[in-house]
């Protein structure tokens, strides 16, 4: 209601520019301000949120113009309905670039820029050479534009304005909501992100099209505009430029970061275009960039609500530390089976090796079961089988009889499989809280409701000690720390089987038994758990059962101390004599 | 004492990996350093070879305090390091990768007769000289990356997990491999996970377990030592 009260005003100001007989001039002016406050903001919906940066802009907002160039001048279209054909088609385009790009998880940072680059180029290739353009240009000056205003100059304002409050709006919503956690968490750990169940792959191709479709349609507008489009102009390698320039200037990781960058540098630019000595002053502003930059490497805007948080006393009052006593609610629906997680002769092979050569296990509900083995015998994984982010070579893995191989990760952590990684992969620029928010969210298959969320996230935080903490970025935790909210990250997801990868690892003796004590408080609320783990003495301390593997194959099974007392096991350990 | 490791504490940022860990190697001697999984071993060749920087303590070879010296630098001082993995240059002949390990100046002087000696060690290697390293076989890449190490002259050559990877075979003929160098005056620290080879070879011998000695000796004496079976099985 106070954000309402605070942007009704102004919108209605800028509304009533044109009307209040505002000069041609100064309405131009600032619809080149609206041009590129919408090109960077919905640069920012892909590219900011997921950190998939694209070059390729000018190629989407390029088709935007000339679709409207073709349909307004060639077929006749009437002009406004050209906006929404334009903003489809760059939507479609993206979709179906995104659908070959976006499928495997290789093609990042570099790629993605050089691939989306190239587009852009191919893009001008074709229209520079068929009837769209065929070289010489399009000239739209004869086209009709509805009168919004009272001049045309004030009606394409007014169109700008209209692209800038939908663009802001859209990149609005999609920061505050669910789709756009996931996207900020694809930025900091794609793979991780589909771990804790973010549909990483649908995700992104729907931020491409709805980030293209928006340049596509201020493409639109943009044509009308200039009157004359050119391909030289229009694929131009500054537009991609600039957009990423006033995207991190402003902040790319914020909705309105981008919109306050492209203000800054087009107001700059123009204050020195018109200037006497505009060659210093285009020094100076790329100086005075480059230090923005570098003292504010994430952007104008969330500096500035990191220093007013800052001011306020931190980002929310630090909460009572937990007792160390805390018990998690019991899991809901525990099933009748007391087989839990059946592997069935699951194999997989890297190239020509085989690291895992058919393991077949069953895990017992509620059990703890350790598995592991000399370095390279497929503990790690087999962990990534299950996790579902390795595809398996051959064989069956079934959760409750339900075959969950062969699924994306996020549908199998949705069905309930959680993990930790043994170095923490922590989501670097979201807090803790939302760290942990974020696992309790996309952890189930139903989704749970915004009270269920907060429920068990408190109660993720208050089990592991970090209630404390929640305000924080992973940065500034000790490596204790970092270890207990891959905890708190697995248990907010509610998990049936949570899979532990060495996570005692690098903790020192004193933390290793407040662990140890954790595990054994998860295991008493229902969860079974499958760990790897180097430290015998807490796998013989914690574990039902243990599983040694050995070059890819369950060597033994069965009760720690006599499983490894097993001859063969000790000979695996100590060499061959 | 040729390499002396006094009380360092060497971590990845806050994970601290070594606990005021001590060892030494006397001229002409084979020490094996073992230990489970993850207890350590590699952090400890990383230490010395000057990849990674003790927080606290010092590493000594000859007297020189190296512990901040740059590892491109550490050779000089007679460190050679056979790495966990063999880490050839894979895409280079077998010949060349060899060649590059005389880099330092005093090897370089030497090169041709270190490498007829590395050759004799290992005939095959004359043979497939021209080969691209990454062609070889497991135990051809091991000799490679051990005729590698030699190159540089070393007084002590730092071994990680020789017998990572290699089929049992083969296990055995790098142990004897190992000894052979070992007779031509060249001290070795060896860190293995194969406990009994790694105890059968060595005069002197330490046990690792989570970033600390937990025991030391002579290995004869240490094969019977309960804190090794306690590491490797928890019993």
């Amino acid at each position: 209601m106070k954000k309402l009260l605070i942007t009704a005003p102004i919108v209605a100001v800028l509304a009533l520019l044109p009307y209040l007989g505002m000069a041609d001039y100064y309405l131009s002016y600032l619809y080149i301000i609206f041009f590129w406050v919408v090109l960077a903001t919905s640069w920012g919906i892909l590219s900011g949120y997921t950190g998939y940066w694209s070059f390729g802009h000018a190629a989407f907002f390029g088709i935007g113009v000339y679709t409207t160039a073709t349909l307004a001048t060639q077929l006749s279209w009437p002009f406004v309905a050209t906006i929404p054909a334009a903003a489809l088609l760059a939507a479609a385009i993206a979709v179906l670039i995104g659908l070959v790009v976006f499928r495997s998880g290789t093609l990042r940072g570099e790629f993605f820029a050089l691939l989306t680059l190239s587009v852009t180029f191919v893009v001008a290739a074709i229209v520079s050479n068929t009837s769209l353009d065929s070289g010489t240009g399009v000239f739209l000056s004869g086209i009709e534009i509805p009168m919004i205003g009272v001049t045309a100059s004030g009606s394409l304002y007014m169109f700008g304005l209209i692209a800038v409050l939908a663009s802001l709006a859209t990149s609005y919503f999609i920061f505050h909501s669910k789709f756009g956690q996931g996207l900020l968490a694809i930025h900091d750990d794609e793979d991780v992100a589909e771990v804790k169940g973010v549909p990483t792959f649908r995700y992104k191709l729907i931020s491409f099209a709805v980030s293209s479709a928006l340049a596509g349609g201020m493409g639109a507008i943009h044509a009308v505009y200039v009157g004359y489009v050119t391909v030289g102009e229009t694929f131009a390698v500054t537009v991609p430029l600039y957009v990423v320039l006033m995207s991190i200037l402003g902040g790319a990781r914020h909705w309105a970061g981008p919109a306050i960058g492209a203000v800054i540098i087009t107001v700059l630019q123009s204050a020195i275009v018109s200037g006497a000595h505009a060659e210093f002053g285009r020094a100076g502003v790329a100086l005075a960039l480059i230090v923005v930059i570098l003292v504010l490497p994430s952007g104008i805007v969330p500096s500035l609500i990191r220093s007013f948080a800052g001011r306020r006393g931190g980002i929310g009052a630090p909460e009572t530390a937990a007792q160390a006593g805390t018990q998690l609610a019991p899991l809901a629906a525990a099933g009748s089976d007391p087989v839990l997680l059946k592997c069935e002769n699951v194999t997989k092979s890297f190239g020509g090796i085989r690291a895992l050569t058919g393991v077949t296990l069953d895990v017992w509900r509620g059990e703890i079961l350790a598995l592991v083995g000399p370095n390279g015998s497929g503990k790690s994984t087999l962990i990534n089988m299950i996790s579902g982010h390795y595809a398996m070579t051959s064989g069956t893995i079934t959760l409750e009889g339900e075959e969950i191989s062969g699924r994306s990760p996020h549908l199998i952590a949705q069905q309930g499989v959680a993990r930790t990684y043994q170095i923490p992969r922590l989501f670097d620029n979201l807090t803790v809280l939302e760290n942990v928010q974020l696992c309790a969210k996309f952890g189930s298959a139903d989704g749970m409701g915004a009270a269920a969320v907060d429920a068990v996230t408190r109660e993720a935080l208050a089990f592991t000690g970090l209630a404390g903490k929640a305000g924080v970025l992973p940065a500034a935790l000790n490596l204790h720390d970092r270890k207990f909210v891959e905890f708190a990250r697995a248990l907010a997801a509610k998990p049936r089987l949570l899979l532990l990868d060495e996570v005692l690892c690098g903790l020192n003796p004193a933390e290793v038994d407040h662990a140890v004590e954790m595990i054994k408080r998860i295991k008493a609320g229902g969860t079974t758990i499958i760990f790897v783990e180097h430290l015998m003495r807490a796998v013989v301390a914690l574990a039902d059962r243990v599983a040694v593997l050995d070059q890819g194959k369950v060597l033994a099974l069965g009760h720690p101390s006599e499983t490894m007392r097993d001859p063969a096991v000790v000979s695996v350990y100590f060499g061959g004599q | 004492m040729l390499l002396e490791v006094d009380k360092i504490e060497v971590g990845y940022g806050d994970a601290i990996a070594l606990w005021d860990l001590s060892i030494g190697v006397k001229p002409g001697e084979i020490v094996s350093v073992v230990g489970p999984n993850g207890a350590g071993k590699s952090t400890l060749v990383n230490a010395i070879a000057g990849i990674l920087r003790p927080h606290k303590g010092k590493i000594v070879i000859e007297g020189n305090d190296v512990s901040k010296v740059p590892s491109h630098r550490v050779c000089d001082y007679g460190i050679a390091v056979v790495p966990e993995g063999r880490r050839l240059f894979t895409m280079m002949t077998v010949l060349d990768n060899l060649l590059l390990g005389a880099y330092r100046s005093v090897a370089r002087t030497e090169r041709d007769a270190t490498l007829a000696e590395v050759f004799q060690l290992f005939p095959i290697l004359k043979e497939r000289q021209d080969s691209l390293a990454g062609s070889l076989s497991g135990g051809q890449q091991q000799m490679v990356a051990i005729g590698r190490g030699l190159m540089a002259k070393p007084r002590v050559l730092l071994m990680d997990e020789p017998s990572l990877g290699l089929s049992p075979l083969i296990v055995g003929e790098m142990f004897k491999i190992i000894q052979m160098i070992n007779e031509r005056g060249v001290a070795v620290l060896l860190v293995e996970q194969n406990v009994n080879k790694a105890l059968e070879i060595a005069h002197q011998a330490y046990v690792i377990e989570q970033g600390r000695v937990t025991a030391s000796g002579a290995p004869e004496v240490l094969i019977n030592d309960p804190s090794i079976r306690e590491a490797y099985l928890g019993i």
